[in-house]
């Protein structure tokens, strides 16, 4: 006997099942082979210092009632096992060295037999805990194959939290490569666009110009009318796209000053009026009073709150509700921009930041782009809250500044 | 008497266009193709304000503008480009504007009268 249950304890825990799982066929093989009515499997929680339970098996009854869910690390059998470091036997009838007695432990109650075992290597991973509801003498070579059992429970807890931290470290590392690749592609745009923005722009400027000098000065058939007209709109949209991508070459130009985020949005705000009335869109201001100085780029940020506008009037197509919200939260002036255009795709909500990804006919791809790269250069963050079916809530923070804090905390005083 | 402009930028295309819409404002506008031609040109003639492109073959806009400052301090100088972050360079803080090229020319010409008017005053 014994040596096999110690192959079939190999076996379970190195399967590839969840740890719960494998423990729990763990215990239940020892609850039965041992010829336990018990057997309840604890983990040691390492910042808490406690023992919670895992698993039980065996008895039905009594795993309910005698179980108790977690053990202090002083507490108990479970308490003493830790303590010495080795396995600790007792029984009611024989008192071994008058343990029994002497150790409180709820969990034992109306058992007569105990048999509980630290699992630990050099470090402490829980305890194993067999109870019997009549006497029970374990043999030595039963307790010593005990002992192993646990001490193979303990590498199989070690290697599941080695594995649990290297898919944790896994994620990191492929979320720290997709930002990588999402700045190399900024800085691969920025460096092409720098050759490009000067050839394009002139070219653009003259089709353009002198596309908006026919369309004022000459008489035009009315058909010709509407063909130099859109020739004028193009122009404007390729021109806004070179804006755009000259945008990403041009990272250090920025101009930090205190700010009103308030102020700021009012202007955003006003800008799209025409738009709103078009597209028949309410706006709701929930602008806080108590906002302090935040030092950012006026033009820039102005230019990242009007992207998502546009983008939440394209949203809005059939109407709807804006919502602008700003709000001071300890170090950060928070702006919400909401819409009820019906939410983002879950299958393309990976790609919206993406210089040139699209799903808009027009869209130059660039628009949340810039938007991320703006709030990103000011040390904020922009989150993104998608409500399918209803719609899309945009919040950046940024941080704010101590020196315009000071100020505007100067100006009310002289007020 | 019509203020006198010179436009120096290297596309023929530009040039045509600012000359006509400038010209619609009731300004002289004479062209130059590269900033060694502007130099010789503003040796000979006296003018009122120059519109420089920035990015040129042989001398660029920024060294032009330097050579104007040197020899002429007060003939102001609108720097015109794609680029906007041009803006925060050191070469282009001597010039009076600056404006990014568009095919709109509303901010080219407002900058111009405003920079004429506040010379006559």
């Amino acid at each position: 006997m014994g040596y096999d249950i110690l192959v079939k304890v190999i076996e379970l825990t190195d399967s590839e099942e969840a740890l719960e799982k494998r423990l729990e066929g763990v215990a239940r093989l020892l609850s039965g082979s041992f010829a336990f009515d018990q057997c309840a499997i604890y983990l040691f929680d390492q910042d808490k210092k406690i023992l919670n339970l895992a698993v039980t098996a065996g008895d039905k009854r009594s795993a309910g009632g005698g179980c108790q869910k977690a053990y202090k690390e002083n507490e108990g059998f479970p308490g003493l096992a830790i303590k010495k470091g080795r396995p600790v036997f007792a029984s009611r009838s024989k008192p071994a060295k008058g343990l029994w007695q002497k150790v409180p432990d709820k969990g034992a109650n109306g058992f007569a037999t105990i048999a509980c075992c630290p699992i630990k290597d050099d470090l402490l991973y829980g305890v194993l805990y067999l109870k019997n509801k009549r006497e029970k003498t374990l043999s030595p070579i039963q307790k010593k194959l005990f002992s192993v059992i646990a001490l193979q429970l303990a590498t199989a807890i070690k290697h599941y939290e080695y594995i649990v931290n290297l898919t944790d470290a896994n994620t990191r590392m492929k979320d720290m490569q997709a930002r990588l690749v999402h700045a190399e592609k900024l800085l691969a745009l920025g460096e092409m666009a720098a050759t490009l923005a000067h050839e394009i722009r002139n070219p653009l400027m003259s089709i353009g110009g002198f596309a908006k000098r026919l369309h004022q000065q000459t008489i035009l058939d009315p058909s010709h009318v509407i063909y130099v007209e859109r020739i004028v709109k193009e122009v404007e949209r390729l021109e806004k796209l070179m804006d755009g991508i000259v945008h990403f070459s041009s990272k250090s130009g920025y101009e930090f000053l205190s700010e009103d985020i308030n102020k700021i949005m009012e202007e955003v705000i006003q800008f799209f009026e025409d738009d709103f009335r078009r597209n028949r869109i309410d706006v709701i201001k929930d602008l806080s009073l108590d906002m302090p100085m935040v030092k950012v780029d006026r033009q820039q940020v102005k230019l990242a709150f009007n992207n998502l506008m546009a983008n939440a009037i394209q949203a809005m197509g059939d109407g709807g509700t804006l919502t602008i919200k700003t709000r001071h939260k300890d170090k950060w002036i928070v702006t919400e921009v909401s819409d009820t255009g019906g939410g983002i795709a879950p299958e393309i909500m990976g790609n919206i930041f993406n210089p040139f990804y699209t799903t808009k006919e027009t869209g130059t791809g660039l628009g949340l782009a810039i938007t991320h790269s703006i709030i990103t250069n000011h040390k904020g963050i922009i989150e993104v809250n998608n409500n399918m079916g209803i719609g899309v809530t945009f919040t950046i923070k940024l941080p704010v500044a101590i020196t315009g804090k000071l100020l505007t905390g100067l100006k009310r005083r002289t007020l | 008497m019509n203020e006198k402009i010179l436009v120096v930028d290297d596309e023929e295309g530009i040039r045509l266009l600012y000359k006509e819409e400038l010209m619609d404002e009731g300004l002289d506008v004479h062209l130059a193709a590269s900033g060694e031609e502007a130099l010789a040109k503003l040796e000979k003639d006296k003018f009122d304000l120059v519109v420089l492109d920035i990015k040129m073959p042989g001398m660029d806009g920024i060294e032009v503008l330097r050579r104007i400052k040197e020899k002429w301090k007060n003939l102001p100088v609108i720097l015109s480009t794609a680029y906007h972050h041009y803006k925060q360079e050191f070469g282009t803080w001597a010039s009076d504007a600056y404006v990014v090229k568009s095919s709109d020319l509303k901010e080219l010409k407002t900058t111009i009268k405003d920079i004429l008017n506040t010379g006559k005053r």
